[in-house]
């Protein structure tokens, strides 16, 4: 690493439109060497631990045997994906998976963005970096911490929010048990836990601005407000952009373990989601193929969406992510 | 909004996600790397067998589950190896991610001599590879080894696979559950244990209305109950209205437990109690922890399902926040037909299997089965279970004491307190010592509860659907089974539901099991 810190900064090149000969390749490549070296970690990164593991979707065609492995398992076909379509909650799970998403991107992701302009406008250091902390620091509990703070607060066996709601003559309300509440809980408990982490990257961002812009709006008269809708918001854009494509990419990642603590008997037909479905129909009960079957539909989905996205987005003129 | 300081912004995010992944590698890996030391615990295992006996000593590799979070020291396994002429290696990789391993190490045949499973759900998924002869079937052999011998046959019964034995069994009480409930309000209001269904009703009520802790306030519940069907509330209290044990005959056929009546009168019993008021509104949602510290704060009178042998552990954390409260123990509940019963479970809790892989011939076997025949004696296993007598237990009344030092124990004993084949009844260890009196008016309820015990006809018997669909197919069952119990199903839309069941595996299940019943 020593040496890459000695390098004297690469001359800015020319950009050449193609290169004619591969000798004029070989000769850039060789230029660049210790910046391709840098890229060996990453590339190896993503060979190793995201292609190399594709292999394994494999089994979803087989009838695998943890045994006679991937290569001594019988093929089938398409068998496990027939049993996840014929499947007669299979709609219904994907219905709420997609519902579930489109609550993250409609009531969730605006919150950071809100939160860090907020955040931005705080004067005084102090205060600033004190409610940024106090904003992050729930990220750092687990779900588990998360849910079981809540079922506390609502629960009907003494608690406080259905104490609060007796008190004042209102009839109790079961939060826990009934389907219309299952969703609110949700994204409530979604927005407490991730909001204030969710603002890092948009205060960074935001942190570049160039204060000149400021400087001159405030000669040109601009209020707070003003500033904020027509320096700051264009400013960021991009990366809220970014991040959405990114965020539309794990749209079926849901987060397991969150809705599984939620999840009940008397819940289960609006929060049963794919990876619950997972992990009750495949891992309980070992069926490898089939669970592998619908992570692959579910990373496909995923996929599909994430194009549309950087489709639309490029089109209107924005970057997009790839 | 330059590009750079986007591409910066970028690079930066790719940064963030790789250490947060390469934070969740680390934990595996510390994991990993914790085996190795454990399996390379290399000590020179001077053997001196008591008898003269001038053999070498057996090597032999032992992969099992770990139940805490350190490997424990070699201070037991060397014992170990002195008593029994052999010279072990432990392979202890933590519980949480124990059949992962178990899975990888099986697909590239490292699997070790003596392989432990994880419980009772792992050995049914192990069945298939057994059936296909992936390991050595030690049935005939048994009786070659007296103490071996011991091992109670109807629990080995339960473990065949196709009425063959591939595995030794780590013994559990076959029915430990019943009733821990508060004796000094039941005194207070002037209430006996519950001697029938309606008595336990009847108590559920009274410790809701009548104020039995005596605050003025109406602040207590009868049963406090989880959502957890078989390890909660219900399914015991199924058993004692007289509700098969999963399946049962009836008109010749083996028929699932909620097609007869006795379970709709169960889920009334628990509907009513709901509607009362007299058990928490929110049993559905409420798990363990949450239940359990309803009961230890005083909330709640009766604790119903549980392992009876909780109550040491219940009380404890009971008597920190009512200082003057007693617990006692309770199973024997009369159904309407006056009649007692007990579900049971199937008598083991884990297995051990010997795979061909490693273990090259029937010589080799029965070396191994010899160590195994040492650990069914009083020596070994209670150098096992409770460690070095003097440092980590005494006796007292020829029952074990364990040390105060709770670390202790967990450190060094822990680990291969679990792996003890057999139960104290067969292998001659001793038994805990107990000093609550309810506790050992719990284990006389033990040995009770298996007197008017149900068994599961099915434990031994394979279904394929069940295998591949059972647990997601209960599932319907159980959803509604809740429903019905908070009054959104009636009796006629739970059968709808069974229909369902039926139709999406479980009229196949029902022939499979009915097919290998008749065999």
């Amino acid at each position: 690493m020593q040496e890459v810190t000695a390098q004297p900064r690469v001359v800015p090149e020319p950009k050449p439109k193609s290169y004619k000969s591969s000798s004029e390749l070989k000769k850039r490549l060789w230029r660049n060497k210790l910046l391709y070296v840098m890229l060996i970690p990453g590339v190896l990164y993503f060979i190793i631990f995201k292609y190399l593991p594709m292999y394994g979707l494999i089994i979803s065609f087989q009838d695998y045997k943890p045994y006679q492995g991937i290569s001594g398992s019988e093929w089938v076909g398409m068998k496990h994906f027939s049993r996840l379509f014929t499947e007669p909650d299979f709609l219904n799970i994907l219905g709420n998976t997609l519902i579930l998403f489109g609550m993250n991107i409609l009531i969730y992701f605006p919150i950071p963005i809100i939160l860090a302009l907020m955040l931005n406008e705080l004067r005084g250091t102090f205060f600033k970096r004190f409610f940024q902390t106090l904003v992050y620091l729930p990220h750092f509990m687990s779900w588990v911490i998360v849910v079981s703070i809540s079922f506390v607060m609502v629960t009907m066996d003494g608690g406080i929010i259905n104490e609060l709601l007796a008190y004042f003559g209102f009839s109790k309300i079961n939060f826990l048990l009934s389907p219309g509440w299952f969703r609110p809980m949700y994204i409530i408990q979604v927005i407490w836990r991730e909001a204030g982490w969710g603002t890092i990257i948009y205060l960074a961002s935001i942190a570049a601005i160039d204060p000149g812009l400021y400087e001159a709006s405030r000669m040109d008269g601009a209020g707070r407000l003003r500033q904020v809708w027509h320096i700051t918001l264009p400013a960021i854009r991009g990366v809220i952009i970014t991040l959405f494509i990114l965020k539309i990419g794990s749209v079926l990642d849901l987060g397991f373990e969150h809705v599984y603590l939620l999840l009940n008997s008397m819940n289960r037909e609006v929060a049963e989601i794919i990876d619950t479905y997972v992990y009750t129909a495949g891992l309980r009960q070992g069926q490898f193929s089939y669970s592998t079957a619908i992570g692959f539909f579910k990373s496909i989905v995923g996929l599909i969406m994430v194009m549309t996205v950087n489709k639309v987005s490029k089109k209107i003129g924005e970057e997009g992510v790839y | 909004m330059t590009k750079k300081s986007f591409t910066l912004l970028l690079s930066s995010l790719l940064t963030l996600s790789m250490l947060s992944a390469c934070g969740g590698n680390n934990n595996n890996e510390a994991a990993a790397t914790k085996d190795p030391g454990a399996s390379t615990g290399t000590n020179t295992a001077a053997a001196t067998e008591p008898a003269a006996e001038p053999e070498k000593p057996t090597e032999i590799k032992i992969m099992l589950p770990l139940n805490t979070t350190d490997t424990p020291p070699d201070t037991i396994k060397t014992e170990v190896e002195k008593l029994t002429n052999t010279k072990l290696t432990y392979q202890f990789f933590p519980a949480d991610t124990y059949e992962e391993k178990l899975n990888s190490s099986f697909a590239t045949g490292s699997l070790p001599q003596v392989t432990y499973l994880k419980n009772q759900t792992t050995f049914l998924q192990m069945k298939e590879a057994i059936k296909d002869g992936q390991f050595w079937e030690i049935g005939p052999l048994l009786s070659e080894f007296p103490n071996l011998n011991k091992l109670k046959p109807e629990i080995l019964n339960n473990t065949k696979v196709d009425g063959k034995l591939y595995t030794l069994y780590i013994g559990r009480p076959l029915a430990r559950q019943g009733i821990i409930y508060r004796k000094d309000w039941a005194d207070k209001l002037g209430l006996a244990a519950p001697a029938n269904t309606e008595e336990l009703f009847a108590m559920a009520k009274a410790f809701t209305e009548q104020d039995p802790d005596g605050n003025g306030v109406k602040d207590t519940i009868g049963v406090v109950d989880r959502n957890e069907l078989v390890y909660g509330a219900f399914k015991t209290v199924s058993s004692w209205f007289g509700t098969p044990n999963n399946w049962a005959e009836k008109d010749g056929q083996l028929a699932p437990e909620f097609t007869f009546p006795q379970y709709f009168d169960t889920m009334d019993f628990f509907k009513n109690l709901r509607d009362g008021g007299y058990m928490n509104q929110d049993f559905a949602a409420t798990s363990k922890t949450d239940a359990v510290n309803m009961f230890t704060s005083g909330k709640a009178g009766l604790y119903i399902g549980g392992s009876m042998q909780d109550i040491d552990s219940l009380n404890k954390d009971l008597i920190k926040n009512v200082p003057d409260a007693v617990l006692d123990t309770h199973s024997m509940v009369a159904g309407p037909d006056g009649k007692f019963a007990q579900w049971m479970i199937p008598g083991y809790n884990n297995v051990v299997l010997f795979p061909k892989s490693a273990v090259k011939d029937e010589a080799e076997l029965k070396k191994i089965l010899k160590f195994f025949d040492y650990m069914m004696t009083p020596e070994v296993s209670n150098l096992m279970y409770w460690g070095i007598e003097g440092t980590h237990y005494t006796v007292e009344d020829g029952k074990a004491k364990a040390t105060d030092n709770k670390e202790l124990i967990e450190r060094e004993v822990k680990g291969f307190k679990d792996s003890v084949i057999g139960e104290y009844e067969t292998n001659g260890m001793y038994q805990s010592l107990n000093v609550l009196p309810g506790r050992i008016h719990a284990e006389e309820l033990v040995l009770e509860n298996v007197k008017v015990g149900v068994a599961d006809p099915t434990a031994a018997l394979d279904s394929a659907t069940y295998t591949s669909k059972g647990v997601e197919l209960q599932q319907i069952i159980t959803d509604a089974t809740y429903k019905y119990m908070y009054g959104q199903l009636d009796k006629a839309g739970f059968e709808k539901e069974v229909e369902s069941w039926k139709s999406r595996g479980g009229a196949q299940i029902i022939e499979e099991y009915n097919a290998a019943y008749k065999k």
